[in-house]
């Protein structure tokens, strides 16, 4: 199997989701805002899937 | 950068042992998820004597109890709290972002309810299937299904967004516009059903004059619903009728989209990375793990949280199949893709009867039609089956010699002896979802005896 940078895509992953969480906690209840990183929170939790849980797996 | 092959080769090509254990560490994180919000898994299995800690081990998966389709029908419906879903559901009613419900071909439909998440999962493990099936952004995806509240090909239709595919949604046009609009817009791809692509295959031939063989595009067809992906004769007729390549695909409502075909075109992969199954005796509850023995198929979605189906037992019957796949991934194999169905499978004069065997007979007889109906019925102690076919138009007049080739086919292939009706071209029923060619009527005579 070629090898891939899967440390560093959970890394991204998970900060992305931190930022997502970030964004909602200031979005001052904005629907538009909730519901889209709702949506991207579901997005990256496809990613989670993915590859947070290979690497966990893999260490 | 060369075309990608797959699309996750980090999950596709895991090496087993590493599948395996991802596989145990997502069914621990799904049955403790259930059992914590689901007031139903958390009595069922606490009826059990079974709870998160007990899973040490992949052998303490085959203690947890099964859930099947009546059970689930059982906790749904009026006056089940949430409604209509029951105490199975995990979530609040306000989380869910979609409502389907199963298509009822075998009772009362069940009720099925996704998170944007859950859905968005279901989605991606679709998105999967049609990357192995080679679709891609370049392809015009057309849709020929009632998109209502059954999840038919739903799925498939989001999925080819994600892809990047112009999908074409053919909802409430009728067999014949479906068949000009694909024409029109030079469509290349489509998923149906095994029956409704040789339906419209036929329309199209003799209401409209057009060989979808020469005269429109498509170039690969994803079937499901039905076992004829996988029974090479159904799969011949589609092939030969559209000119084109068709992949099976399998799934359910209850467990989504768990198995395909890859562009080998060699048994239905199943997704192991999202799903965890397991094959299991039909009589006696076995676990079976060697390839080429027949059983049912028991399933568990591992990432889908709003309605887990946790151990479903999905009535198919499956075999493993020996071989790795040349396609490099490493989910296993189903030879022969879904077999048939514990409900269809039945005693007939002591003689175990699937019958798909009789679609395999029939679609290889060039003087037959694509349609039949298979009638079981008791006079006496005596079972008896009717066998209805259709002849195909200039082919009137060698009645006994078709008559005699298909009874010796049938015989050889199911060792049992039919009646045999013929019926005129084009008179038994088509179907656009899917079919019901199976009717065993010794239930309706009150003898209960399979």
């Amino acid at each position: 199997m070629q090898e891939y940078d899967i440390k560093g895509m959970t890394e991204k992953v998970l900060a992305l989701k931190g930022l997502a969480a970030e964004l909602k906690e200031i979005s001052g209840g904005i629907p538009s805002i909730d519901r889209n990183v709702e949506r991207i929170l579901s997005s990256l939790r496809l990613l989670e899937l993915q590859i947070v849980d290979i690497k966990e797996m893999l260490n | 950068m060369d075309e990608q092959k797959y699309w996750n080769p980090i999950i596709e090509t895991l090496p087993r042992e590493k599948l395996q254990q991802l596989q145990f560490k997502k069914f621990k994180r799904i049955f403790r998820w259930a059992y914590e919000h689901s007031k139903f898994y958390k009595g069922f299995y606490r009826d059990a004597g079974i709870e998160p800690g007990d899973i040490k081990s992949f052998e303490d998966v085959h203690k947890v109890p099964k859930i099947e389709k009546s059970m689930m029908r059982d906790i749904q419906g009026e006056g089940k709290e949430p409604y209509p879903f029951g105490e199975i559901l995990c979530v609040p009613t306000e989380e869910l972002t979609c409502f389907r419900q199963t298509s009822g071909t075998t009772g009362q439909p069940v009720y099925w309810g996704d998170t944007w998440q859950d859905w968005d999962w279901g989605v991606e493990t679709y998105a999967q299937i049609l990357w192995a099936q080679g679709y891609r952004s370049s392809d015009r995806f057309f849709l020929p299904f009632g998109y209502n509240i059954f999840i038919a090909f739903w799925t498939a239709h989001y999925a080819a967004e994600k892809l990047g595919c112009e999908v074409i949604p053919g909802g409430v046009l009728n067999t014949e516009a479906r068949i000009l609009k694909m024409q029109e817009l030079k469509a290349t791809a489509m998923a149906a059903t095994p029956s409704y692509v040789l339906n419209m295959a036929s329309v199209a031939k003799n209401k409209l004059g057009i060989d979808p063989a020469k005269d429109l595009y498509i170039e690969k067809i994803t079937v499901a619903g039905e076992p004829g992906g996988s029974i090479p004769a159904s799969r011949k007729r589609m092939e030969d009728a559209w000119g084109a390549k068709v992949y099976d695909q399998a799934g359910s409502t209850e467990l989504g989209h768990w198995g395909f075909e890859c562009d080998c075109q060699s048994g239905l992969h199943v997704n192991e990375a999202f799903f965890l199954f397991e094959i299991e005796d039909i009589d006696t509850g076995e676990a079976i793990t060697e390839p080429g023995k027949k059983g049912r198929m028991v399933a568990t979605p591992l990432d889908r949280m709003a309605l887990p189906c946790i151990r479903f037992d999905s009535k198919d019957i499956v075999q493993w199949n020996k071989d790795e796949c040349e396609c490099g991934r490493t989910f296993r194999r189903l030879d022969g893709g879904i077999i048939g169905r514990t409900d269809d499978i039945t005693k007939v004069k002591g003689v175990l009867f699937a019958p798909s065997a009789v679609e395999e007979v029939v679609r290889g007889i060039q003087q037959l039609g694509d349609e039949y109906q298979i009638i079981v019925s008791r006079k006496g102690d005596t079972d008896s089956i009717l066998l209805k076919v259709e002849v195909m138009p200039g082919c009137e007049n060698n009645l006994d010699e078709i008559k005699g080739n298909l009874s010796s086919q049938l015989r050889l292939k199911t060792n049992l002896n039919y009646n045999i009706e013929f019926e005129g071209y084009g008179s038994l029923p088509r179907f656009e979802g899917k079919s019901k060619r199976f009717q065993d009527l010794r239930k309706k005579q009150g003898d209960g005896k399979r």
